[in-house]
């Protein structure tokens, strides 16, 4: 009797465990067709060279050493162009080697001040290969070496990216702020959530071309509100800060709605303790409101993060990484080599390059939380 | 710092005896509306120069300084756009392909979901943690592969690439309706199990009625997603019958690089839907908005 009571339940647990095998079937299939499969294929074509008409051909380090190595160079002193001497910067004139003054420090009296001579190199740039774009200079006694990424593109793109990234903690804080506004037990609050969330809903297709109209150098709305004339996509300066304010105007209601929940679970407690203890409105804000909203600024920071590091669609549709390479992204640069120099496998070298990234800020991330966000079980130690 | 705030708080108490408290609410809500208001004016004014703009005609928008109501009003660009480009095909397009896609995740992941909450059977846990570890690998990493992968199918230029991965499911999606079937009462399977269902009509009759609020919030989150994606489309679709919206709308913009006017009616068709359905379904968004945080 116990005996076949076993047997039924282990036959009742089959059952439910064939069943609960169908349900979550679709998405563990899809999980190794169309995460675990890619991943291990973009790592292993990383160290291939591919085409796609030609089958994959080993590269071994190559890509990774494309994409990671510097280049030295060592910048040649500058020579006089009939004698071959070299030339030397004494002050504010240019002489060759053998005119330089023999005394260290000659007083000159047009310039009023003590000048000094030291030898002229050429351009940096002009030395690296071409291409290349040089980072640092040094100097070893009178040589002088520059040092540029062997993959300019890739590094100016991550540049770009971390930089545009800038825009998140003002974001955050500009949304804190409006929260803030709205948990004041305000009228049309859901009108005024309604505004600032729509923005961040919007194909980034399309409200790329609203601020195209807004940037625009001469009949844009921003120069005719700011009273200015900027060219504020045309220009290497003023284009990242550009793609900076359209992305924040674009991401705030999300940043914003997020907060207000985070507020609204601010224990009414804590305030009235706060008060009691004769805390002004700022205090109240340092001691009991921030701490209380450092979980919910971490999950906004750690989302941004890892979002903008794949911005692409804002600066593909609005500059196309122009000019120059002034706003060139790492995902742009990932995208040119593979869709438009059919380069997949170096292509899959620089994503998983930009994965590994994202992956080791993500866990910078959470090491660092530990130094500042509080969760509500950790106030009591 | 923190030491000594007590007592500086005490003694500014002190000095503004008179500072009521009715009058500091007040001068806080007053505050609080003006920052509100310019902020929205501020987030307002594209959206209001979009259709200004869409509005006037060709010459009307080199004028300094702009005219904010156009005169005369005229609605050639919209007739235009709507003629002489494939917008309306796009979206078509884009509805068709966001709709599918979200409720084919949305049936798959609620499944898996609903097993991984209510049965039990071995590896679940690890199964579960595998999946959410899917969540974390960034989209580019996968993008180049799958390419490879749906080239081999002869898939580039048809919608499949963008569709069939949907089909079996996200991971995010499974998390958040997991997460959702956890705090439903037990009694449900008893009840269920005495009445001799199975699990599939424990699922479709009991369970799946009840998921409406999660349901609503992956409808949200997956439409929005799917209709606002560039880079998949960019990638995968070739020619201009098959293209979405987003892609419409850069086409657009390569094709007629100066025409504000018709640039911004453009716009307008592409955003108006969305936006009635934001407008329309505004509770679900706040909503979903809500649910994704909490996970932080």
């Amino acid at each position: 009797m116990a005996a076949s009571a076993k047997q039924e339940r282990s036959r009742l647990g089959r059952n439910e465990a064939i069943w609960g095998y169908l349900f979550i079937a679709a998405p563990l299939i899809g999980f190794l067709i169309f995460a675990a499969g890619p991943l291990i294929i973009s790592l292993f074509l990383s160290f291939t060279n591919y085409d796609l008409f030609t089958s994959p051909r080993w590269a071994g380090l190559d890509n990774w050493q494309q994409a990671l190595s510097l280049t030295f160079a060592e910048v040649p002193q500058r020579l006089d162009e009939e004698t071959g001497e070299r030339i030397f910067r004494c002050g504010r004139t240019d002489v060759p080697a053998s005119q330089v003054p023999e005394l260290e420090g000659t007083y000159d009296e047009r310039l009023r001040q003590e000048i000094t001579c030291s030898p002229l190199y050429g351009r940096p740039r002009e030395s690296l290969p071409s291409g290349y774009s040089p980072w640092f200079e040094f100097m070893i006694g009178e040589r002088s070496f520059v040092v540029g990424a062997t993959d300019p593109i890739l590094w100016q793109g991550m540049f770009n990216t971390v930089f545009l990234m800038l825009g998140i903690p003002i974001s955050l804080a500009i949304s804190l702020g409006l929260a803030m506004a709205l948990n004041q037990g305000i009228y049309f609050t859901n009108f005024f959530r309604l505004i600032y969330y729509m923005p961040t809903i919007l194909p980034i297709a399309a409200t790329a071309l609203i601020w195209l109209w807004i940037f625009n150098p001469d009949f844009g709305l921003l120069n005719y509100a700011l009273g200015t004339r900027i060219n504020w996509l045309q220009n290497a300066d003023m284009v990242k800060p550009s793609l900076i304010i359209m992305g924040i105007w674009g991401g705030l209601g999300y940043q914003m709605l997020i907060y207000l929940a985070g507020l609204q679970g601010v224990p009414r407690q804590l305030y009235e303790a706060a008060e009691i203890d004769g805390a002004n409105t700022w205090q109240k804000f340092r001691f009991v409101t921030w701490p209380s909203l450092t979980p919910t600024t971490f999950f906004l920071l750690i989302t941004s993060m890892i979002g903008g590091f794949q911005n692409f669609v804002q600066p593909f549709i609005m500059t196309q990484g122009g000019p120059g390479r002034a706003s060139t992204t790492v995902v742009m640069s990932i995208y040119d080599n593979a869709f438009r120099d059919l380069q997949m496998g170096y292509a899959s070298t620089q994503a998983w390059l930009l994965g590994a990234i994202i992956m080791l800020i993500t866990v910078i991330n959470f090491s660092l939380a530990r130094r500042w966000v509080f969760y509500e079980t950790d106030t009591a130690s | 710092m923190a030491t000594n705030a007590p007592s500086t708080a005490v003694t500014s108490a002190q000095t503004h005896p008179r500072f009521g408290r009715r009058q500091q609410t007040w001068t806080r809500k007053g505050i609080a509306y003006g920052v509100l208001i310019i902020g929205a004016i501020t987030m307002l004014l594209p959206f209001f120069w979009m259709l200004s703009t869409s509005l006037k005609p060709e010459r009307g928008v080199f004028t300094m300084p702009p005219q904010w109501i156009p005169d005369p009003l005229i609605f050639d660009h919209y007739i235009e756009v709507w003629n002489r480009t494939d917008m309306v095909r796009g979206l078509f397009n884009s509805a068709f392909i966001a709709l599918l896609t979200t409720f084919g995740e949305i049936f798959a992941s609620t499944m898996a979901g609903f097993a991984f909450a209510r049965m039990r059977f071995p590896g679940r846990n690890r199964f579960f943690a595998l999946l959410l570890i899917t969540m974390m690998i960034p989209g580019v990493v996968t993008m180049i592969p799958s390419f490879i992968f749906f080239r081999l199918l002869g898939w580039i230029d048809t919608w499949l690439p963008l569709i069939v991965p949907l089909m079996f499911g996200t991971a995010f999606a499974v998390f958040l309706s997991r997460q959702f079937f956890a705090t439903l009462p037990r009694e449900l399977e008893d009840a269920a199990k005495v009445d001799g269902a199975n699990y599939l009509q424990m699922y479709f009759l009991i369970f799946l009625p009840l998921a409406k609020p999660i349901i609503a919030t992956l409808f949200v989150l997956g439409f929005i997603a799917r209709w606002n994606d560039f880079l998949g489309p960019l990638i995968y679709l070739r020619s201009a019958e098959n293209f979405t919206i987003p892609l419409m709308l850069a086409q657009l913009n390569s094709a007629y690089a100066t025409r504000w006017p018709l640039l911004m009616a453009g716009s307008v068709i592409a955003l108006l839907p969305i936006i009635i359905i934001f407008v329309l379904l505004q509770r679900y968004f706040v909503e979903s908005v809500a649910i994704t945080g909490i996970k932080g």
